[in-house]
């Protein structure tokens, strides 16, 4: 007979191996949906997490979609590590993306070294304005961070819709909802001749070993840490536990921001309606898969970044829509709380008593 | 129609504690019973195993005669037994009518005449389409009074159901109750306030430590006899030694308040109090009346006036617990798991919770981690935390050996004064030896204690003076030779 056991503590090993097992699972779940729908689960399988990866440009591709992702999962990771429920990334990238825009238009035509790291600037400080909301209505009115921060992506979107639409269009544009395009100076370089990878990756790579270095290393993140788990520990300690709440909000919006930035910046040169295919909803599974560990964190953003590719490949060769690749999203995120399970349970083998 | 409940034999064992120890209880119909005791005395216990929310490990319940099978808070309701917890079980959003119907089946017209009639009846006045957010304490918990009326139960438990009305609320619902039991509704009212019990009830059943200690007519009682029992007479009466305490003052404390929005915290009223070096003040007091906000107020987690706190010739009221800290103030809280100290993060980490500046415990904004770790052994070793390994996460240390890694991480710095809120709350017996041992080891090294704590015993074994919190009010500071039991139990109750 099989068992259910509360373990004694959560395994470590377990911990770093449920992630795994839910990508186990859910390519299962997602072979068994292709068959259901007519296809051949391995040939389908192959196209979705394969094929899209198999050159040169498709890994740039990669690359591409997971920069963001890893970005904002880091900032997120502030967040989550400290019990702060920012759920509002998408909002954060889509007012960094404008803010930003909003200063690389007033340089359209101009050349010249400062106008990138100005647009860089501006757009983590825009995700910090906008994730600087939630935070302290959470702090000084006690509502609920997740409401608000959520219901702020909308306004971020109409926003945005608003911008490119009325007072930013381009003028010579034949009212197509766009901005102008930036100039050269104000996008973010090529990394390789004919590739979409952008200098957008060192961001990502130098939020991740930041990020360490301050949960890992510093006070500051010490504290973080003590007041996520018990905001009255916190004060017995007499650390500011607003404060760091509020911290914790504006390291997430600036992440979220520079995200913006490198979208627009990077492959897009321009705003138009749609600057991020909900990066900032994604990128929570990111790190949950990641165990909002920095590390975690890129492996987790990578496998997320080929759903991406790999629906729009699916769509492509198997005519299915790509709003497949949520399919695997949500398969993903639902397999790991389920197989979290196995952090505080295990199944023990118990010989039949007559 | 009489009501005859009876618990006959009932035991409840949770590990390491014995919260009902072979109870057998007979209540009738048309009286108003007391169930006195201390906090921790096993009334909440036996009131849980009536309303079938806790299931005892042995006995039995028996209605009018026939065996209860309480499994579940809806059996109790079924067998016509109401129960108005302390604190309110109310959707708060939601309007008074809303509330009363959630939880029953019949139709909303028939509840709303039968509602009617019970407010007509025992003049009630609560208005039944406001939310029920916007109702005074005393008005939710006419609620939930209601609530149970609805289904005409032939038991009503009431759990300390004054402590969150004012006076006026007190006598309104005292008059409710009588009313209640005229009309043949058996009352069971659990409380430790003793006035409460000498103006309400008919009959008194007093618990101490899980055990029913008399069960008695009330005429044959007065506060003090009641005070004698809840307290327990087998009082040890080892006070430590006292040799030379010295006449330094080390704390002054000046008309210090505190007003909370919380309906459920306590206001402290104009606190004023000295400690000597080398003195232990002991706080009792029944909990809820102010330990908490008191033991907040002085270790700096809610911030006072600058000068109604004086600590070594300095005013240190608006400063903040690691500020307070420097000043060689060190703090113990009552609650080892959810504040002093973080069960999921390692030993080390929890003693780098204390972080007075000495400790070079973070230069320059990063983690020494050596440093912390060479400080957490020295910590293990001087007080007998039993375990080698300081990476071990501090909840597999049990309740013991984690009091002393508190006491420990605040001792080591030699403070002037600790001020520690029930600081053997649940241990076993070696544990709280070695705590007392500590704590009176450290007057001796001319160190002052501020006791805040809930167990007689233990403040009559350490304290050299003794004063009672009662509703926020502190009584005036006694000397510990001048104090009786009886004469605590009296004041933990209100009286004088």
């Amino acid at each position: 007979m099989i068992k259910i056991v509360k373990r004694d503590q959560p395994s470590k090993a377990i911990f770093f191996f449920t992630p795994v097992l839910a990508i186990f699972l859910t390519l299962i779940a997602g072979g068994i949906i292709f068959y259901i729908l007519g296809f051949k689960p391995f040939e389908a399988l192959k196209f979705f997490f394969i094929v899209p990866i198999a050159d040169k440009y498709g890994f740039s591709e990669l690359l591409l979609k997971a920069t963001p992702l890893c970005l904002i999962a880091i900032g997120l990771s502030f967040c989550f590590k400290s019990n702060n429920w920012n759920i509002g990334a998408e909002g954060q990238l889509t007012f960094g993306a404008i803010v930003s825009g909003g200063v690389a238009l007033l340089f359209y035509d101009q050349e010249g070294f400062f106008i990138l790291p100005i647009v860089i600037l501006a757009g983590a400080i825009g995700g910090m304005i906008y994730a600087s909301i939630p935070a302290i209505l959470k702090t000084y009115f006690n509502t609920n961070e997740i409401l608000v921060s959520l219901m702020l992506v909308y306004v971020s979107k109409l926003i945005l819709d608003y911008l490119v639409v009325g007072p930013w269009s381009n003028p010579e544009g034949f009212n197509f909802p766009e901005t102008r395009q930036f100039s050269d100076s104000a996008r973010l370089p090529l990394l390789f001749e004919g590739l979409r990878i952008h200098a957008g990756i060192f961001l990502a790579l130098a939020a991740v070993v930041i990020s360490w270095f301050v949960f890992y290393k510093t006070y500051l993140g010490f504290q973080m840490k003590v007041s996520g788990f018990s905001l009255k520990t916190a004060k017995y300690a007499g650390y500011k536990g607003k404060k760091m709440i509020i911290l914790v909000f504006l390291i997430s919006g600036a992440c979220a921001g520079l995200a913006g930035v490198g979208e627009i910046t990077g492959p897009i040169g321009q705003l138009h309606r749609e600057v991020s295919p909900d990066y900032g909803f994604t990128a929570i599974i990111v790190a949950f898969l990641g165990r909002l560990h920095p590390v975690g964190i890129i492996f987790a953003s990578l496998v997320v970044a080929i759903t991406y590719l790999g629906a729009e490949t699916a769509q492509i060769f198997m005519q299915i829509p790509k709003y497949t690749g949520q399919v695997f999203q949500g398969m993903i995120l639902f397999f790991l709380l389920a197989s979290d399970y196995l952090l505080f349970f295990k199944f023990k083998l118990i010989g039949s008593k007559k | 129609m009489n009501t005859n409940l009876k618990i006959s034999n009932v035991t409840k064992i949770y590990p390491g504690c014995v919260a009902n120890d072979d109870v057998s209880l007979e209540f009738n119909s048309g009286k108003i019973y007391a169930l006195l005791g201390e906090n921790g005395a096993g009334k909440s216990t036996l009131v849980k195993i009536l309303s079938g929310v806790v299931i005892p490990d042995e006995g039995k319940i028996y209605l009018n005669k026939n065996i209860l099978e309480l499994n579940s808070p809806s059996d109790a309701k079924k067998n016509d037994i109401g129960m108005v917890f302390q604190h309110f079980n109310l959707f708060e959003t939601l309007s008074v009518f809303e509330n009363l119907i959630i939880d029953s089946d019949e139709q909303r017209e028939n509840l709303k005449e039968k509602i009617d009639t019970i407010m007509k009846k025992y003049n009630f006045s609560v208005d039944l389409d406001v939310p029920v957010l916007n109702l005074s304490a005393g008005q939710k918990q006419k609620v939930e009074i209601i609530r149970c009326l609805i289904r005409s139960p032939k038991v009503l438990i009431m759990d300390e159901p004054t402590s969150v009305l004012t006076e006026q609320e007190t006598s309104e619902l005292f008059l409710s109750l009588k009313k209640f039991s005229e009309e043949g509704i058996l009352i069971i009212y659990i409380t430790h306030k003793l006035k409460e019990v000498m103006q309400l009830c008919d009959e008194v059943a007093v618990m101490r430590r899980g055990k029913l200690v008399s069960v008695s007519q009330i005429n044959n009682e007065n506060i003090e006899s009641l005070a004698n029992k809840m307290v327990g007479q087998d009082l040890k009466t080892i006070k430590k030694k006292k040799e030379n305490t010295s006449s330094e003052q080390l704390i002054k404390i000046t008309n210090l308040n505190f007003t909370s929005e919380d309906p459920f915290e306590t206001n402290l009223v104009d606190i004023n109090f000295s400690l000597n070096r080398g003195e232990c003040l002991g706080i009792a007091g029944i909990s809820g009346n102010g330990q908490s906000e008191l033991f907040q107020v002085l270790s700096g987690e809610i911030i006072s006036n600058k000068n109604s706190i004086e600590f070594n010739k300095n005013f240190i009221g608006n400063l903040n617990p690691q500020e307070r800290r420097e000043y060689l103030m060190a703090f113990s809280p009552e609650d080892r798991l959810e504040q002093a100290a973080i069960p999921q993060m390692a030993i080390f980490e929890n003693v780098a919770l204390n972080n007075f500046k000495s400790s070079n415990f973070f230069n320059n904004g990063l983690i020494n981690e050596s440093k912390i770790k060479e400080h957490s052994k020295k910590i293990i070793s001087e007080f007998n935390v039993n375990t080698n390994n300081i990476d071990l996460k501090s909840q597999f240390l049990s309740g013991g050996n984690l009091q002393k890694l508190i006491i420990g991480r605040e001792l080591i710095t030699s403070p002037d004064l600790l001020i520690c809120f029930n600081p053997t709350w649940g241990l076993d017996v070696g544990a709280i030896n070695y705590i007392h041992e500590t704590l009176i080891k450290i007057n001796e090294q001319n160190k002052s204690i501020i006791l805040i704590s809930t167990d007689t015993d233990e403040l009559l074994k350490l304290s050299d003076k003794i004063s009672v919190i009662h509703r926020g009010k502190l009584s005036k500071i006694m000397n510990a030779e001048d104090v009786t039991s009886e004469k605590l139990g009296i004041l933990m109750g209100g009286g004088n």
